[in-house]
């Protein structure tokens, strides 16, 4: 059996799933809803409300919307011959609680406070087992390469106390990571998601080193490997306005996407811009490669869709506590 | 030269049943084939929505149509043989033929079934959001019929052509 036929029963299902997501009707009325309360009323109606219903206080839209994405996270991971499919996404979290206990421990080292409060659960790697390995020190048994980071990131620490370089140390180890299960599962279409993605990284990370008057040699270190993109030659694009760099990269397909994008008057707006167009791409860019009926990337499609919508109700509900409704509408991603 | 000459004697009836055992096998293998992968999607669609049964019945029993077809044209080669109905055993050249006229519905038979498996299961992804599309999922998979028929046509001609040796 080919690994596309292996995929038969997973794609249906996923399809199936699907009609779970939200549609425009009900994210229009929960823009349209007057207040939290209003807006949340309209998430009972929908698959959140059994998530919902599990949180005690009504309000606690945070708690039910990460036990929703962890319930899914979990459903998938049930039947997909790959489970690495779903790993791939819930990477993000693990560096972010890895992020969470580094600063947690230097904070403590200099009688500051813990924030464990700030870990989520979404990681693939338990969070109890985590919190027992960093206290310990014993980072030999950390998967996805933190038995390695861990360590280097430490040892930076006591050197120069420089938590950014931490954090970039870290995010280069996320997008290597990714690739590596990306490349270890060798299917194309997630592959090819994973190397945009971290050129789409590269370029929003360009774009906000610009606005802080970076040149080529300084901005280098901040942009990851593994992309479609040289990252070097990404980097000399610094010195140029954002208009050319679309030309620059057209042989790639963020060339495209970036000529889309207008100049704006201000570099938050662009940057604004560009992180939406970015995300839509990367959905419209799975959609089309699961066309072809039973593929694994259906799997990935949906869990990138769900995470978008998750952002997407989190915006509203954030927006309902008095913040402008318009803006909010410019910066909702395309689910799909 | 008994021997050679008994041998002769008994290799007709012996390819029109390989010949029938192609038919068979193959188209019946094809079958059972595409309608597992035509079942994995079902069991797929019906996990979130069990009410979708009966839409995803008629697609996955499409691809099983090919190894009726072997079963019809291996009864068809025995019987022309001989070897159904107490008529007289076919000789070497007519044996032959029947095993060769089986050839058509084994070899189509077996691929288009794989491919209509692989096309109802991709009808059944597109059921499982637009149950109303049930007609026109219906029909693209029944196009790679189209071929399983052509094929069951000329084994029965070849049949029915050699059976007027």
């Amino acid at each position: 059996m080919s690994r596309q036929e292996a995929y038969g029963y997973s794609s249906a299902r996923i399809r199936a799933m699907e009609l779970r997501l939200l549609d425009a009707a009900a994210i229009q009325r929960m823009l349209d809803a007057e207040d939290i309360q209003a807006a949340l009323k309209v998430l009972e109606e929908t698959s959140y409300s059994a998530s919902l219903a599990a949180q005690s206080g009504g309000t606690n839209y945070e708690k039910a919307l990460e036990a929703d994405l962890l319930a899914t996270y979990e459903e998938i991971s049930s039947f997909v011959p790959d489970k690495e499919l779903v790993t791939i996404l819930r990477l993000q979290y693990d560096f972010h609680n890895v992020k969470v206990m580094l600063k947690s421990a230097f904070n403590k080292k200099e009688g500051g406070k813990e924030r464990l409060d700030l870990l989520t659960s979404l990681a693939a790697y338990p969070v109890d087992e985590l919190i027992s390995k960093i206290e310990t020190e014993e980072y030999a048994l950390l998967p996805f390469g933190l038995s390695v980071l861990v360590p280097k990131a430490v040892a930076l620490w006591e050197q120069n106390h420089d938590i950014l370089e931490i954090e970039r140390l870290l995010d280069k180890g996320l997008f290597a990571a990714m690739l590596q299960l990306a490349e270890g599962l060798g299917i194309r279409g997630v592959i090819s998601w994973v190397r945009t993605k971290i050129d789409g990284e590269n370029i929003r990370s360009l774009l906000r080193l610009k606005r802080f008057g970076y040149d080529a040699a300084r901005a280098l270190p901040f942009l990851y490997d593994g992309g479609y993109i040289d990252a070097q030659q990404l980097s000399a694009l610094i010195a140029e306005p954002f208009e050319s760099w679309s030309r620059a990269v057209i042989f790639s397909d963020l060339g495209a996407v970036l000529g889309s994008i207008e100049a704006s008057n201000s570099f938050a707006d662009l940057i604004l811009d560009l992180e939406k167009a970015l995300d839509e791409f990367n959905t419209e860019q799975l959609k089309k490669s699961c066309q072809g009926a039973p593929a694994a990337e259906n799997v990935l499609a949906y869990l990138v869709r769900k995470e978008t919508e998750i952002k997407n109700i989190r915006m509203i509900l954030v927006s309902k506590d008095g913040n402008d409704n318009t803006q909010v509408r410019r910066l909702l991603r395309y689910a799909g | 030269m008994d021997v050679l000459s008994a041998m002769t004697q008994q290799l007709g009836p012996v390819l029109a049943v390989l010949g029938a055992a192609l038919a068979v096998g193959f188209a019946g293998s094809g079958s059972a084939w595409g309608i597992g992968l035509a079942n994995e999607a079902a069991a797929g669609i019906m996990t979130e929505d069990p009410k979708k049964f009966g839409y995803a019945l008629v697609l996955l029993a499409l691809p099983g149509t090919q190894g009726i077809y072997g079963l019809l044209v291996a009864v068809l080669a025995l019987q022309n043989a001989g070897l159904l109905g107490g008529g007289e055993l076919c000789g070497l050249w007519k044996g032959l033929g029947i095993g060769l006229s089986c050839l058509p519905i084994a070899i189509v038979g077996f691929y288009s079934a794989i491919w209509q498996g692989k096309s109802s299961a991709a009808s059944i992804l597109m059921i499982s959001k637009r149950p109303e599309e049930i007609g026109k999922a219906v029909i693209l998979p029944a196009m790679c019929e189209t071929y399983a028929v052509f094929g069951l046509l000329v084994s029965i001609l070849m049949l029915t052509g050699i059976g007027k040796f």
